[in-house]
């Protein structure tokens, strides 16, 4: 906390300055939260609409006239300044509008190229936020079986190695995740659908039907976070170990599972909650991109890279804002959670 | 924002900054692991370098005839195409060392830029402190709210990807961890003995930033940058299987391993024999920056 409180907070109970100081906390990094995520969005947005490729030509197909491409444009507001553009854009967001896809019918399907410029218009489009609602439960649903299996691996492994620091643990530690960050994901994610699919046929690869369509490429988004974890696992825990108290808990007669589930772990979780939050996530959705890309998994990371291909601009902005906004709150969780747990850290 | 990293902290103290770098580099190559990466990282820079001279092939050309023939050690394989050929009739070893030797290049050049450009207005911001460090320290929230894939596929996706577009995007994602570790050690660093000495005889900002500061925070972070040429090596190959990374007819590992899904059935090797090569190259690197970063913190921690 804070060194000088302010004068008010002398006057409140100890209960009451805490929750004073949680609040100022969280309006604090709030607040910054949203600029960061504004800055974000303004930046996508401007790099959309400054890169070449656009919009109109795949909205309307190859043979549209100049004339109703122009039509086109300004129905969309794409030759407006692009300041304008935007202030646009987050009246709208405000409004709780995030705009139509470009290309996407109200279907699903994929429409635009074929057909003339007069059925073009943008109700027809299918609202942003419902095909990312669609998209979202499939992402969830990769990322939770990913990150559970990365788990099942890295937290035996990571604990082992890091109680103890030399030896086979943590050589073997080291190993496998050299080994494990050293395979690409998508040539991993081949060579499983090579070996559990498409040769013994074990197992569904490709598109989504039921479950068990999320296995292979649940284990190539854990075969990417596992060496992440189990490294930031035994370094957190070694740090831990180390210390005086470890060795003064033993010696006061406390067993050394005891000293490791009550008191290493809990004071390994703040590194890692931290390494958690900045790290893992980004990875994390950056892993979810690729492997649905390579599965043909219809989530956000599909949806996007299409819509990148297809100049989809209302689309892209919207998961760039969604996942910026992710990425900044999942900070502020870790940071408060690291103070809650360790009470020497200052919000 | 709370960055967890391993490099933050404070470093090596400046009077014996160059013992303490070399006894990093000794502690690291005592170990038997170092030495075997370093063996096999040099041994794929030499094919690469010179395996395109040696073997009669060509990565390009296509041949209808030689078409799928699988590596030499199966049956149906013949030489000079060692590893096979892809469904062109390329040869495929050859492909995959050309691919090697752009991914080398992309993750050496990108981790270099990187490295240069964070730690520099890393150290500028830590040393400056005030409205400067704040602001710079904004920018890097923001650029690292950014998922580097969504960047990466907005500025390639929409633009004509080259080497130079994507060594600009993967600098434009990895330059702000640099600049906060290199921040967070300057900040240790400003108060010490040496720095202010260096003020008092009239030494100006610049060269202490870059005479006295540099030298001495520098190594131990590039000792971990070689984990980020990895990286960087596979961003590069995920970029190419999109297909918003170096385009054809270069060889890429992305395009061969994305080329060759259709055939995986018939002809398997055509995806995973270069990816081997490609795992063995990170695997490499991936070991040496291991191996780097247990030493460097080990000697930092005073532990051996």
């Amino acid at each position: 906390m804070r060194a000088s409180a302010s004068p008010v907070l002398v006057f409140l109970s100890p209960d009451k300055i805490k929750m004073a100081f949680a609040l100022e906390f969280f309006l604090r990094r709030i607040s910054q939260g949203v600029l960061i995520v504004l800055a974000v969005a303004f930046v996508i947005f401007t790099l959309l609409r400054i890169a070449p490729g656009d919009p109109t030509r795949i909205i309307l197909g190859p043979m549209a006239t100049p004339s109703a491409m122009e039509e086109t444009a300004q129905r969309l507001g794409l030759r407006d300044p692009i300041p304008v553009q935007f202030l646009r854009y987050l009246g709208d967001i405000a409004k709780g509008d995030f705009g139509n896809s470009f290309i996407r019918g109200k279907q699903g399907g994929t429409t635009g190229g074929s057909q003339d410029a007069g059925s073009a218009a943008p109700v027809e489009r299918a609202a942003v936020i419902e095909l990312i609602a669609r998209a979202l439960p499939y992402t969830l649903l990769l990322a939770a079986c990913g990150f559970l299996l990365a788990c099942l691996v890295s937290i035996p492994l990571g604990i082992l190695a890091g109680v103890r620091n030399r030896g086979w643990p943590q050589k073997t530690a080291l190993y496998l995740s050299s080994f494990f960050v050293s395979l690409p994901n998508v040539w991993v994610g081949i060579v499983l659908i090579y070996l559990l699919s498409a040769r013994t046929g074990w197992l569904p690869a490709i598109g989504y039907q039921h479950i068990g369509y999320v296995i292979i490429p649940a284990i190539v988004v854990a075969v990417e976070l596992a060496p992440v974890m189990i490294r930031s696992i035994s370094v957190a825990v070694a740090g831990n170990v180390q210390e005086p108290f470890y060795e003064i808990g033993q010696v006061r007669g406390l067993s050394a599972r005891a000293m490791l589930f009550r008191h290493v772990l809990r004071n390994a979780a703040v590194p890692l909650l931290n390494s958690f939050g900045a790290q893992m996530i980004g990875m994390l959705l950056g892993g979810l991109f690729v492997v649905e890309y390579i599965f043909s998994f219809p989530g956000i990371g599909l949806l996007t890279i299409n819509a990148v291909f297809q100049r989809d601009f209302p689309v892209i902005q919207t998961v760039a804002i969604f996942a910026s906004t992710v990425l900044v709150f999942i900070n502020i969780a870790v940071d408060f959670a690291s103070t809650t747990i360790d009470r020497r850290l200052k919000f | 924002m709370a960055i967890a990293s391993s490099s933050a902290g404070s470093f090596a103290t400046p009077a014996r900054g160059q013992s303490v770098n070399a006894r990093i580099l000794r502690l690291a190559w005592r170990s038997p692991e170092m030495k075997v990466a370093t063996a096999l990282f040099a041994a794929l820079c030499l094919l690469t370098l010179f395996g395109p001279f040696i073997i009669d092939a060509s990565a390009t050309k296509i041949s209808v005839a030689d078409k799928f023939l699988p590596p030499v050690f199966m049956e149906g394989g013949r030489l000079p195409h060692f590893l096979g050929t892809d469904q062109l009739g390329r040869d495929l070893l050859l492909r995959s060392l050309i691919g090697l030797r752009n991914a080398f290049l992309i993750g050496i050049i990108s981790v270099v830029l990187m490295f240069v450009l964070g730690c520099a207005i890393g150290i500028f911001s830590g040393y400056r402190g005030g409205w400067t460090d704040v602001v710079l320290m904004r920018i890097t929230d923001i650029q690292m709210s950014i998922p580097v894939i969504i960047l990466a596929i907005t500025i390639l996706g929409m633009s004509r990807p080259n080497p130079v577009t994507i060594i600009a995007v993967l600098v434009l994602s990895g330059w702000p961890i640099y600049a906060r570790v290199a921040r967070s050690v300057t900040l240790a660093e400003r108060q010490k003995e040496y720095v202010r000495a260096a003020r008092i005889i009239g030494a100006s900002d610049l060269r202490i930033m870059l005479r006295h500061i540099a030298p001495s925070i520098l190594p131990p972070i590039a000792f971990v940058a070689v984990l980020d040429v990895a990286r960087m090596m596979i961003f590069e190959a995920i970029f190419g299987f999109i297909g918003i990374g170096i385009q054809p007819p270069t060889p890429t590992f992305g395009t061969i391993i994305s080329g060759g899904t259709q055939y995986l059935l018939n002809a398997w090797w055509i995806t995973i024999v270069p990816g081997c090569l490609l795992a063995l190259a990170l695997g490499s690197l991936n070991l040496m920056g291991g191996v780097l970063e247990r030493s460097r913190n080990l000697i930092l921690q005073g532990a051996a």
